[in-house]
């Protein structure tokens, strides 16, 4: 049973951040509610009051700006399959939203919960921080934007206060059209929660790996770059299969990855390494196919 | 408590609801429509799945005011004792329910896919259910009665009328 609480459903970004400076921190905001409306379940000290986003126009929508592409908090995973500007631009995201739950948690839940709810096995995540996203949150006092790498502060934590929302994602323009890849290792092919996921972009110049991001999940507290990995291949010949290699074993070292009923954590790494070279390999041949 | 007004299954219902109620829990105590099952309760088996303005969500994991002004179609919009809906005739054609209890959520899904995608493949059939879990593990026969529904679709669109 769930404890009551008030419900209100602002019309616009100004009304809903003055709500949130009223009753934070004792508000939760509502995007799909799949993360939200199971917590209220299992937890007697909910909040006092939920405020539903689905009334704020601010936080839809997918568009190109001067500054990239502008993707609204509150965009469901199933808008992200079928974005035209994202197939255009960052088809990598369609396959990492394709992973997310079922069809039914994907036509609810909206990339901006995802980021928020903030597990360590996130499925946007990954993708997201290998083309250098940035998030726009906003308080009644103002918007600030931040690097995803510092929104991620620590499982279930992010650098928002409690009278902030996320209201939109970007991916900057040098990122747009970048080759990127997505993998996500579960214990079943539909419907599970990530063991390893990994994604990463490669730009190429002159048939060398000019630009690397390695981005891995579900193996350090947050979502995380690995950095050594991608300094590993960066100069080298875009068919290099040792230097993958190599990479893959450099970013095993990243991370640290735990034991629980999923996994071993010495499962995890051989997941890491397989997956690390995997999307390696998957984002240098759409280079060399373009 | 808040006024919920919504279409369901074509028909306007009311309720009066406190905010934490779910659309299942209204759904089956407040308007009777106990087709859509309460399984897991946190999202996960699909038992409550039902379409809200054309797209297959939980019940369970939606609060009842949040379907105001919107339409919902549970299994008893599909078809009851007068008329059968022909994914309820492939299911039981081919014995698809087994104990049935996900059989309701099965079909709404089947019917989200059906209605965007009249002809899928089998790994489309299988990806759209990837959210409904049978505890009897009768996933074949559900898996038959929506690809012969298919097969028949498909030989009625070749075929000239
Ligand atoms: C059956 C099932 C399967 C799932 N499978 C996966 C999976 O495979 N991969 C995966 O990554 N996740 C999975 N999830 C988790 C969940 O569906 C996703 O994280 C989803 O994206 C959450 O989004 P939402 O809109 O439903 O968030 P909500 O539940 O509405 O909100 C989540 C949290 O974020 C806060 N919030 C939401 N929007 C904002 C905002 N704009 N500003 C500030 N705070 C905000 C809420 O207050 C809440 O604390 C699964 C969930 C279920 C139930």
């Amino acid at each position: 049973m769930v404890r009551s609480f008030e419900y209100v459903v602002p019309g616009s970004l100004d009304e809903a951040l003055e709500t949130m400076k009223e009753h934070a921190p004792h508000l939760k905001p509502l995007a799909g509610g799949t993360d939200l409306l199971v917590e209220l379940k299992n937890n007697l000290n909910g909040p006092q009051v939920v405020m539903d986003l689905s009334g704020l126009p601010e936080l839809r929508g997918v568009e190109e700006t001067s500054a990239g592409l502008r993707i609204g908090a509150m965009v469901t995973h199933t808008e992200i399959e079928k974005d035209p500007l994202i197939a255009e631009h960052v088809p990598a995201m369609m396959a990492a939203a394709a992973t997310i739950g079922g069809v039914q948690t994907r036509n609810m839940g909206t990339i901006g919960g995802n980021l928020v709810t903030a597990v360590p096995s996130l499925d946007s995540g990954p993708v997201l921080l290998a083309l250098d996203a940035q998030v726009t949150v906003a308080a009644a006092g103002g918007k600030r934007q931040l690097p995803l790498t510092e929104f991620f502060v620590g499982p279930r934590q992010t650098a928002l206060a409690p009278d902030e929302l996320l209201v939109d994602i970007l991916i900057p323009t040098v990122m747009l059209g970048r080759r990127a890849s997505f993998r996500k290792f579960g214990l079943r092919k539909g419907q599970a929660l990530a063991l390893v996921n990994a994604a990463a972009s490669v730009a190429v110049e002159g048939g060398r790996i000019a630009e690397a991001r390695i981005a891995l999940g579900a193996v350090s507290p947050t979502v995380i770059r690995a950095m050594s990995a991608e300094r590993v291949v960066t100069g080298k010949q875009i068919n290099d299969a040792d230097a993958l290699r190599e990479a893959a074993e450099v970013a095993v070292t990243e991370a640290q990855p735990i034991d629980d009923f999923r996994a071993s954590a010495a499962y995890r790494r051989e997941l890491i390494a397989v997956g690390t070279f995997r999307v390696l390999e998957e984002a240098l041949a759409q280079t060399t196919a373009a | 408590m808040h006024q919920v007004e919504a279409t369901v299954n074509g028909a306007t219902r009311r309720a009066e609801v406190s905010p934490e109620t779910t659309l299942l829990s209204t759904l089956r105590d407040s308007w009777g429509l106990t087709g859509s099952k309460l399984g897991c309760d946190v999202g996960d088996c699909g038992a409550c799945t039902v379409l809200v303005d054309g797209l297959s969500v939980n019940s369970c994991l939606l609060l009842a005011v949040q379907v105001n002004g919107r339409e919902v179609v549970t299994i008893e919009g599909l078809g009851g004792f007068e008329y059968l809906h022909r994914l309820q005739t492939a299911f039981e054609r081919l014995s698809s329910f087994q104990c049935g209890f996900c059989a309701p959520g099965m079909i709404i899904s089947a019917k989200a896919l059906l209605d965007e995608n009249p002809a899928p493949t089998e790994p489309e059939i299988r990806e759209a259910l990837a959210g409904n879990l049978c505890r009897c593990t009768g996933y074949t026969k559900v898996i038959d009665a929506i690809t012969e529904i298919c097969r028949d679709r498909a030989v009625a669109v070749e075929a000239p009328a």
